[in-house]
Parts: structure tokens; sequence; C-alpha cells
């Protein structure tokens, strides 16, 4: 059940000029207890995280993106069993007392959710929940507080800063909102910030214009990004590198100018090709999977897309292992898609299969 | 737009397979329906079969030469009171009184509040205001205060006790009818149906009414704990059920004035009182669960 | 795309507006959520509503159906008159329009058999007996590719979101309507299963020939399954084109915009363009900017801009656009104000 660190070490990114790694996790496994049954949310995770980096990490629900970044914060439910290793520069995330990650959790990993209104709080104004993200990792008088909250203001580029600082959550709009939520997660520096679905909740004009923000805040403060999404085209905008999961397990990691056009693992291929991209002509039809992603509580034997997958054959039963078997890209299959060979993903002419596949 | 929920919806979904913790949630959740359904069931036996089965004397009418035995006397399994009437008798016969005036008043509170309510709701505007502002006034009001007054001017009485008991809880009913069926109504399905060529009592039956029942119902069972328990105040206030009929609250009252001689005629209507409570609350919460398929 | 035919919805100067009162209850604002929108869908046609959060589409599709009364403006189907309907003449016309909405559970009742919800509007439109409708709910579900003897007795809490939003089809298209408006009907399923669906309603479109008004705020998504596509922004229509001319030669700004916001992936290639945000903030449905709405954000805005509404003109290629510099057009040689 060992996976294999797609990238090189520590000690040997420093002699290539990579930027040092500022978390690196090893083999995460999350286990939830629900009516007598184990859910195996997270299946042996690993990545790495650089300075100034950021690393997209896409799947649909269910394929434990979210469940293993709220592992890595400790929020998840006191049910939920976390294994492996997670370590945040010196400090090991997981096993953490609450207490031990209340320290942590901001000042140098924060997290940014996805929906603005229902993170924040509507009796507080903007500015007071800044300047309380500030003081909880540094003791300031309130003066400096709110200083450096006008300060946070200006770097997530909210117009008016010294009045927003006085709004109530209500007063602004999504985009702002989330701003602000930015700022709140930006208030200690911490050397992670984590997206989780930021930016799916905003107009696409809203969006486009956060995403642009967090690049910007990445160059100037050096912040590593964990981008969770399930946005393909978001992530080969943005990111630099692009973890695919599916049913808990990576099943495909490589940096973005390797991966896109390169597109190995079919589940992968079927994402991409089931997104109607603004170059797809008018009434085609999009390449289809049929069935839904498995049971997390009763996961198949064997490679867990087999049974959806185009490509499967009797060796997928037993379970491939995450490999790079090219320099730098990383997956986890038998029968990958070859684009080179002429493999085609993108939509059909003929109908797509519609059918409900048998549960 | 809701990612992020489904996955922890999955997270939390019914399983698949039959295993034996699933069993036991079962069971659980069938005993945790039954044994307060049982207990209730059992309650109402007592009191309404129980006294044409049991060789009980009669409730009234005892002999003071008779009085304040403790249990276990021959012939008085609880002894007698002050009045050398049968507690056991009392209690059951009591029970009658209380149980009927608390089923009585919540279904006159489920019918007329929730029938008030959804036309509340469904007339919207200032119909709507003028009928809320009107329930606000009245649940403004100390129900308890409001309740004597109305049994003061009534006189004590069963039905004028059922009267002044529904007079404070309609109201509450109301309300919770008025926001369940503003909250079904809002619903797609609901637009859905009128599209569906659905006439507007068909609707009101099949789409909005076994929406908003098991929220009312559930209000409805925590409201017999509360009716009984107030009809004692009343009947402990001598506004209730006249003395010398029992009932639990009016042998409070009497148990109340002898408590350092004899508490147990105390304690056997309260211990009644609170076993009665308890079922019915029990019994709510579980019932509008399962209802609403959680 | 000119037809000689009546067509099949008409439109014209609808206009919604709400009221919000402050906090005595008196007269606050008014939100323009349509505001003077006038179009036409033919039989067969796939019309496409795109836009923002607070550009009226929903609104637009609530008033059409008439769930809500328009404060003013005509909408026409099948050459009737819906505005001026009671709620009893409407209900025959809801045999030939009928609504899918975004949340699959919420406009399904969460108590009813699967069969009884897709049966619901054959009982109430129909004569049929209880044979032919359990015949006729077979066909439908086989129709939306769920297995009629294992989904018919089951209730929609046990269904997942693509299988619930696939009852809820089964239900639209029950009466075989002419016009099914879809509002948002994919946004809130998997990525996966919204490409199930969306090629359900492509299947559909070819067998029963159904029209459809496909409102989303996904400009990807729309265009791939419109043959024509209307832009929305703060209840005015800004752009009205054929699908594929709208992404080739967008007319309005606003469009551009939209269009430059959202990444570009050649599948194939691997080449991808990044979005380019347009900057400044949408502005209130309460106190919408003079003149044309968009000038605030907009990169071409010009004096006149602000003390002239723009209206929608032909712009030529069967593109309509309601901007004083279409792009891609000399403004000059264009004639003024016309209905799409």
């Amino acid at each position: 059940m060992t996976t294999v660190d797609a990238f090189p070490s520590d000690t040997v990114t420093r002699t290539d000029g990579e930027p040092p790694v500022v978390l690196r996790v090893d083999d995460l496994r999350v286990t939830f207890t629900r009516g007598g049954r184990e859910i195996h949310a997270v299946n042996g995770l690993s990545y790495t995280v650089r300075r100034g980096r950021m690393l997209a990490i896409i799947g649909e629900s269910g394929s434990g993106k979210s469940v293993s970044v709220r592992a890595l914060m400790g929020l998840l439910p006191p049910s939920a069993v976390v294994e492996g290793s997670a370590l945040l520069g010196d400090e090991q995330l997981v096993g953490r007392t609450d207490r031990a990650m209340r320290a942590i959790r901001g000042r140098d990993v924060s997290m940014v959710f996805q929906d603005p209104a229902r993170s924040l709080n509507p009796t507080m104004s903007v500015g007071a929940q800044i300047v309380e993200a500030v003081r909880a990792h540094r003791p300031l008088p309130k003066r400096e507080a709110a200083a450096r909250a006008v300060e946070l203001l200006k770097l997530v580029r909210l117009s008016a800063p010294e009045r927003r600082f006085h709004e109530y959550p209500h007063q602004l709009s999504g985009g702002m909102r989330q701003r602000v939520m930015i700022a709140i997660a930006l208030a200690a520096d911490p050397k992670v910030l984590i997206a989780d679905e930021a930016t799916t909740a905003l107009d696409v004009t809203t969006q486009a214009q956060i995403m642009e923000l967090l690049v910007d805040l990445q160059e100037r403060l050096g912040t590593a990004i964990i981008m969770i999404s399930h946005d393909l085209g978001l992530a080969a905008s943005y990111a630099d590198e692009v973890l695919v999961m599916y049913a808990g397990r990576a099943v495909e990691h490589a940096p973005t100018s390797t991966l896109f056009g390169n597109v190995r693992m079919p589940y992968t291929a079927a994402l991409l090709g089931a997104i109607p991209q603004l170059t797809t002509p008018s009434h085609a039809r999009l390449t289809v999977i049929g069935g839904h992603p498995p049971d997390l509580g009763a996961l198949p034997e064997g490679c867990a897309f087999r049974e959806r997958c185009p490509r499967a054959t009797e060796r997928c039963i037993e379970r491939p292992p995450l490999e790079e078997h090219e320099p730098a890209h990383a997956y986890a299959c038998w029968h990958p898609v070859d684009q080179r060979a002429g493999d085609v993903l993108g939509p059909l002419t003929e109908t797509g299969d519609v059918k409900e596949e048998a549960r | 737009m809701a990612v992020a929920d489904t996955t922890t919806r999955a997270l939390l979904s019914p399983t698949i397979g039959v295993e034996r913790s699933i069993r036991w949630a079962r069971i659980r959740k069938r005993l945790v329906i039954g044994v307060p359904a049982a207990i209730v069931v059992l309650l109402f036996a007592a009191c309404f079969v129980g006294p044409y089965v049991l060789p009980l004397p009669a409730p009234i009418g005892g002999d003071v030469l008779n009085s304040s035995r403790p249990p276990g006397t021959p012939g008085h399994p609880l002894g007698t009171d002050v009045n050398g009437n049968d507690v056991l008798s009392r209690l059951l016969h009591g029970g009658q009184a209380s149980l009927i005036v608390a089923v009585a008043v919540n279904a006159i509170g489920l019918i007329v509040g929730g029938l008030i309510g959804a036309l509340s709701a469904y007339l919207g505007g200032k119909a709507d205001t003028i009928i809320m502002r009107a329930l606000d006034v009245l649940i403004a009001f100390p129900s308890l205060v409001l309740t004597i007054a109305i049994a003061q001017v009534l006189g004590p009485s069963l039905p004028n006790t059922i009267l002044a008991l529904s007079a404070f809880s309609i109201p509450g009913v109301a309300r919770v009818a008025r926001s369940s069926t503003l909250r079904v109504t809002s619903m797609p399905f609901v637009q859905a149906a009128a599209l569906g060529g659905s006439p507007w009592w068909r609707t009101l039956l099949f789409h909005i009414a076994p929406n908003v029942l098991p929220q009312l119902l559930n209000f409805a069972m925590l409201g017999m704990g509360i009716v009984i328990v107030t009809e004692g105040a009343l009947s402990f206030l001598g506004l209730g059920i006249p003395a010398p009929a029992p009932s639990w609250g009016n042998m409070i009252y009497e148990g109340q004035q002898s408590l350092s001689a004899t508490p147990l005629l105390v304690l056997w209507p309260s211990l009644a009182l609170l076993l009665a409570v308890l079922s019915f609350n029990l019994l709510g919460e579980n019932v509008r669960d399962e209802m609403s398929g959680r | 795309m000119s037809q000689t035919r009546t067509p099949l919805l008409k439109v014209s100067g609808l206009v919604q507006e709400y009221v919000t009162r402050g906090a005595g209850g008196q007269k606050a604002g008014v939100v323009h959520a349509v505001s003077d929108v006038s179009f036409e869908l033919h039989e067969g046609e796939t019309l496409g509503i795109v836009g923002e959060t607070g550009s009226g589409k929903s609104t637009l599709a609530r008033a059409i159906i008439q769930v809500e009364r328009p404060r003013s403006g005509s909408v026409q189907f099948q050459g009737r008159e819906l505005t001026t309907m009671s709620r009893r003449e409407l209900v025959s016309v809801h045999r030939d329009m009928q609504m899918v909405y975004q949340d699959p559970f919420g406009s399904l009742n969460p108590r009813w058999r699967i069969e009884d919800v897709v049966a619901e509007p054959l009982r109430g439109h129909t004569d049929m007996t209880r044979a032919e409708r359990v015949a006729r709910v077979a066909e439908l579900l086989d129709l939306v590719g769920l297995d009629p003897a294992r989904y018919r007795d089951r209730r929609p809490m046990e269904l997942s979101g693509g299988q619930a939003q696939r009852v809820a089809i089964a239900r639209a298209i029950a009466l075989n309507p002419k016009l099914i408006i879809c509002d948002e009907a994919i946004s809130s399923l998997d990525v996966l299963i919204q490409a199930q669906v969306l090629n359900l309603f492509e299947k559909l479109r070819d067998e029963l020939g159904v029209a459809y008004l496909f409102i989303a705020h996904d400009l990807a998504t729309v265009k791939q399954v419109s043959d024509r596509v209307a832009v929305m922004h703060l209840g005015q229509l800004a752009e009205f084109s054929p699908a594929d001319e709208l992404y080739a030669h967008p007319r309005h700004p606003y469009t551009r915009a939209l269009l430059d916001s959202v990444p570009v992936l050649d599948v194939v290639t691997g080449a991808v363009r990044r979005p380019r945000p347009l900057q400044g903030e949408p502005p209130s449905p309460l106190h919408p900017p003079s003149g044309c709405r968009f000038r605030t954000r907009c990169p071409i805005a010009q004096d006149v801009c602000a003390t002239v509404e723009p209206a929608l003109r032909d712009t030529g290629d069967g593109q309509f656009a309601s901007c004083h510099f279409p792009l891609g057009v000399d403004a000059a040689r264009l004639a003024p104000a016309t209905a799409a």
C-alpha cells in the first residue's frame, strides 16, 4: 500500500534551484466509522507543496479532496481517524490535539472556504473579524491590529478599505466577501493557504478576479497555495501542479505543463471530455461516462474506476499503483490514454451513453 | 453549486449492506419509539379500562373514618387520602380527566390552530399580518394568567377547562403551522405540482399537508405534556376540575396540604404526571424524526 | 434565422420589479430585476439565457411561466397572451410549457414515490386510466435512462442528484410539451453527471422536437446546448446571437468580458488561455447606473453611454446587441433600435 513520491526530495531540490518544500504529505489516510462501516475517505495520499507554488487538487464530490485538506487543518469530526504524515516545516500535523492545532491554524496554514456568506459572522463588522484573526496569533494592541486589518484589506484589493472596515458582510457582494475571507486567512502570514472550492460559488467574472488576486498574493508573499476544485480549466490556468483524486486516492499527478495535452488516466480524460468548452461547437455531444463514483464504505477491489472505465480489462482487478511512469508524471493505470498516439478526449459527435449504469 | 455539501452528505448517507451495527441501530430506533408508545398505551388502558376491570372503590364519597391509610392496606393498594377515598382509584379516574383534557385540547389546538396558521400563510399580505399580530398578543400574555382568567370567568368544570386551555394552545400551533406552510409552499415541488395541473385542493392535501404534518404533530405531542401540567396547575388552584372529582392536578393540590404528614399523596399523581409528560415528549420527537425520514 | 411562422414564445417589453422595504415598512427602493426584455423562440429551438447573479434570468423565467405576474409587458405562447390569463386558463397552457428546476430534491415531493411524481401531470391534464399512466411512466423513465422496475417505487431521498434530476425531467416531458424551461437545471450536479444530463437534453430534443429555454450562468454550457444565446446583464438583454457567432464575434463588451473570464483549455494540445478578469464590482440592482448599465465596468465606455441608454440593435448576421459601440461593427452604419 505504499505510494511513491512523485517528485524529488527536499535536499535534492535545493541544489536544483527549486524553492523549498513547505508541506510534505505522506500516505495520508482518513477513515470514518458510520453505522458500523468503515468509510475510507482518503486512502494514501502523498504530495509536496513548495514555497510560492500552487498545487491544484482536482476531483468530484466523494473523491476525498476536501476531507484530505480538512485533515491537515484538524477540522474533521472526532470520529475521523487520520493516519500518515503531514509535515509543515518541522511540525507534524497528523495526530495533533485540537489545542495544538489552534496554534498552527491561521498562523502557518489557513483556509478559505466555498461560501463566504456562511463563513463570515453576519453580526460582526468585517474589520472586527479581521482584527480577531490578527490578534489570534499576535498579541497586538487593538489600534495596531486595526491598522494591520486595513493593510490586509488593501492587500486583497478591496476598494475604500477604511470604509469597508466598518461594514458588515451583508453589505458586501460575494466577491468582496471572499476577499475578506482571504484577508482573514492571510492575517498571520501563513506558509500555506488552502482554497477549498473558494471560487465555485462566485460569478465567473468575480472568479477570475479572485484567482488573479490569489496568484498576485502568491508572488508577493510567497505563500504556497493548495487549490481544491473540480474545475480542470482553472487548474490549467493557474496551478503549477495538478493532482487528480478519485475514491480517496491520487490517480494522476503532474506539473501543469506536462499534464495537459498528455493526459494519461482515463478518469482525467473523462473529466476533460465532459466539460463543455467555449471551443466546443454547438450541439456537440459530450464524452460521457455512465454510472457514479463508488461507495467509499464498500470500495471495489482493484482500481476504483474500473466499473466505469471504457478501457478496463481483467487486469484492473489488481489495483494499479501510482507510479512515475514518465519523468514528473505519475499515474495509476494499466491502460493509460495516449493522446500523442491519437486517443481522442474531446466531444463526440455521436450520442454519448445516457443510461444510468447498474449500481 | 453545493459540491462540498454532497461529499459530507455522502459520508453520512445510509448504508447499503446490512451488518450487525445497523441492525442494532434499527432496534434502538424501534425502542425509542416503542417504549414511550407502550407507556402511553398503558397509561390510557390503566385510566380508561382499569377502573372497570379492577375491583376498586369509587373515587369519591369515601368514609372519613377510613382516611390516611398507608399503601398496602387490604382493599386499598395505594392507601387512602385525607377524605377516605382510595388513592389508586382517584389516580386512575383522575388520569381519565387529565388525559381527556390533554387529548381534547391538543386536538382542538391542532385542528383550529393548524387551519388558522395554514390559512394565514395562504392568504398572505394584510390578512396574514393581522392574524399573526392577533396571535402574537395572545402568545405575549403570560399563558397561565390568561388561562386562569378564562377559567375564572367560565367557572371550574371539565369542558371549561378544555376551553380555557385551548385558548392557550391554539396560537402556538398556529405559528408553527404558518411557518411550516410558508416553507413548504415555497418549495419548487409545489410549483411543479401547479404546472402539472394539480388543483389547489389536491396540492394542499397531498403536497403541503404531508410535509407540514410531522412538525405539527411533534409540536402537539410536546403540547400534551404542557397541557397536562397546566391543567394540573389550574386544578391545583381550584379552577380546573372541580373537587371532589379527581384529576392529577387537584390531587397534588390536596396532597400538598398535608405534605409533611402524608407525602405519598403528592408522590403518586406527580409520578403519573412525570411518566405521561416524558412519554409524550419522547414519542413526539421520535415520531417526527421518523416521519421526516431521518 | 427569420421565421415566417408564429413563434412558439414571444416575449415583448417584459418588466419585473420588486419593491424593497425599509426598516419601518415603507418603500425603500425598487429592484429592476427585468427591464424591457423582448425576444422570440421558435419550435424545436433552444434558446440559452446566460447571466451572472443579479442579471434577472431566473426572474425572467418565473415571469414567463406566470408563477409571478410581470409588472408589464407581454408573453405570448402559441399565440395566446399569458399575462392576462386567469390561473384556470393557465392550466391548459402548462400542458405545453413545463419547467425543470435547479434543486432536483426541492422539486420532488420527498414523500412521494417516483411513480406518482412522474404521473402527476398525467393525472392533472389527461383522462388516462391508471394502467395507461403506469405504462406511460415506464416509457418516460426509460427515456431518461432510469430502469422503471428499479426506480418506480423508490422515493427521492433514496436517489442521487443526477437520478433525481432525471426524474424531474421525466415529469417535465410527460405531456410531450412544446417548451421546457430549464432554470439552472444542471448547476448543482457533479461534472460528469452534468455531461450525462446535457446529453439527455440533446437526445430529447432530437427525438421529441422540444424547444428549450436554457438558463444558466456557465457560458460554455449554455453555448453548447443552444441555437441562440441571450446574454443578460442587470435585467437587460446585452446581446442576442447565434451560439457559434457569440463565441467567434461577440458584439457586446460584456459578452467579451464573460468570454475572457473563463479559462479556455484545448484538450488536445493542452494549451490554456488564462482568464483576463473584468475589473470593478457589479452594480447593485437597486441603483443601476444611468444610461448603459454596464458602463461602470466597460473598457470602452464613452460619455454618451452615461446619458443615453442603448437599445437592442441589429448588428448583422443575426446578432443583436444593446451597445452604442458594438464590437467589430461600424456603429455609424447601423439602423436604430429593433426587436430581436
